[in-house]
C-alpha cells in the first residue's frame, strides 16, 4: 500500500476507473451530432477536446470556429459550470471534467 | 409610511416575512430604469409596478406592430403604431395608479445613456441587442448602480445580476461583436426571464436573499430546466477590470 492510500477506504485502493470528459452540446449544435446532446471526448485541454469533438462530428467545426483556434463570439465554453473565459481553448481539463457550450443570447 | 390605501393593496406582500411594512416603505421609495418596453420589459414592468416601486423610468423608441404582439403583453391590437412608452405607461397606469412612471421615448446612446440612468436605484436591462445592453453596463459601473441583465432567444432564456466592483459584469464574458438577428422568440419565454428580473430587481431594493451575482442563470424552457454557471470578473475587463468598491 502506498502512503497516499493509507487511511483510504478499501473501494479507493482498486485501479480508479476512466471518467470520460463529457461535452454537453447545445441545443442549435445537435444538428451536427445527430442529436446527441452529450459527447465524451479526450484531451488535455479544452481545445483539444473541441478538436476530438470535431474528428466525431465534422460539422462542429464551422458552427463553433470562425477559423483555426478562433472561436465565433457568441460561443461561450463553460467548464464544470464556471466560464472558461478567457483563453478558453487553452484551460486544461482532466477525466471526468464537463465542458458546456452555451450559444449567447440577445434578444429581449 | 403608508396609507391605508397602500396597507390593503400590498397586504399580501406585506405579508411575507422577508418584506413586512418596512420592505413595503423602501419599494416605495424607490427609483428604477427599465431600459426596453417589449418581450423583456413588459413583464417586469408589469410585476414592478405591482409591486408598489416608487418611481418607474421605462425608456424605449419604438412604435407598436403587429410582430410585436406574441410576447409584448403591455402592447394590445388597439395600440399598433403607438409609441410603445405611451402604450405601456397607459396600462402601467391603470394598473397602479400609485407608481410614477416616466416614460422616455429615446434612442439609448453614447451620448444619452449617462442622463437617461441619472438618479436611478437599479438599471433593468430589458434591451434586445448587445450593443445597448454594453453601453448601459458600462454606465452601470461608472455610476456604480446595480445592473439586471436578461436576454432571451426561442424557448431559452438567461439572467445575471451585476453589482459594480463587487461582481462580473456583463462586459467580463464579451468576445467581440455578434451580428444582430431577427431573433426567434415565444412569449413564454420572456415572461419567465422577465419575472426574474424582477425578482432581482426587489430583493436588491430590500436587501434580502441571494442575488445572482457572479451567477449566469440559463432557462431552457423546452427540457424545463434551470442550470446556473460560475461568472468570474474578468481584471482584463475593459468595463470593470480594476474597479473595486
Amino acid at each position: 500500500m502506498s502512503q497516499a492510500n493509507e487511511g483510504m477506504p478499501p473501494e479507493v485502493h482498486k485501479e480508479r476507473e476512466f471518467m470520460p470528459i463529457k461535452v454537453h452540446v447545445h441545443l442549435t449544435h445537435r444538428r451536427f451530432t445527430n442529436g446527441q446532446e452529450v459527447v465524451a471526448v479526450e484531451g488535455r485541454t479544452v481545445g483539444e477536446c473541441l478538436n476530438h469533438l470535431i474528428s466525431q462530428f465534422p460539422k462542429m467545426e464551422k458552427a463553433l470556429f470562425t477559423k483555426k483556434d478562433k472561436l465565433h463570439n457568441n460561443v461561450e465554453i463553460y467548464l464544470n459550470h464556471t466560464s472558461a473565459h478567457p483563453n478558453e481553448l487553452a484551460k486544461p481539463v482532466k477525466d471526468g471534467d464537463e465542458i458546456h457550450l452555451i450559444i449567447m443570447l440577445a434578444g429581449g | 409610511m403608508l396609507t391605508p390605501d397602500e396597507n390593503e393593496r400590498y397586504d399580501r406582500q406585506i405579508l411575507i416575512e422577508e418584506i413586512g411594512r418596512e420592505g413595503q416603505e423602501k419599494l416605495k421609495k424607490s427609483r428604477i430604469a427599465i431600459a426596453g418596453a417589449g418581450g423583456l420589459g413588459s413583464p417586469a414592468a408589469f410585476y414592478l409596478t405591482a409591486a408598489g416601486i416608487g418611481r418607474i423610468r421605462l425608456i424605449d423608441c419604438d412604435r407598436i406592430s403587429l410582430s410585436n404582439l406574441n410576447r409584448q403583453i403591455l402592447h394590445w391590437e388597439g395600440d399598433i403604431g403607438a409609441k410603445k412608452v405611451d402604450s405601456a405607461s397607459m396600462k402601467l397606469r391603470k394598473l397602479n395608479r400609485l407608481v410614477e412612471i416616466e416614460p422616455i421615448d429615446e434612442v439609448i446612446t453614447e451620448a444619452n445613456v449617462s442622463r437617461l440612468m441619472e438618479g436611478v436605484d437599479a438599471i433593468v436591462d430589458a434591451m434586445d441587442n448587445l450593443a445597448t445592453r454594453h453601453l448601459l453596463n458600462r454606465c452601470a459601473i461608472e455610476k456604480k448602480i446595480p445592473f439586471f441583465h436578461g436576454a432571451v432567444r426561442g424557448f431559452e432564456g438567461r439572467a445575471m445580476t451585476i453589482l459594480p466592483g463587487q461582481s462580473a459584469c456583463l462586459r467580463c464574458l464579451y468576445r467581440g461583436p455578434i451580428p444582430e438577428e431577427k431573433f426567434p422568440v415565444i412569449g413564454v419565454t420572456p415572461a419567465v426571464i422577465g419575472a426574474i428580473l424582477a425578482t432581482e430587481t426587489i430583493k436588491y431594493l430590500l436587501g434580502i436573499g441571494q442575488l445572482l451575482t457572479n451567477r449566469l442563470l440559463m432557462y431552457d424552457g423546452l427540457e424545463a430546466i434551470f442550470t446556473e454557471f460560475k461568472v468570474n470578473r474578468n481584471p482584463e475587463c475593459d468595463h470593470c477590470g480594476g474597479i473595486i468598491l
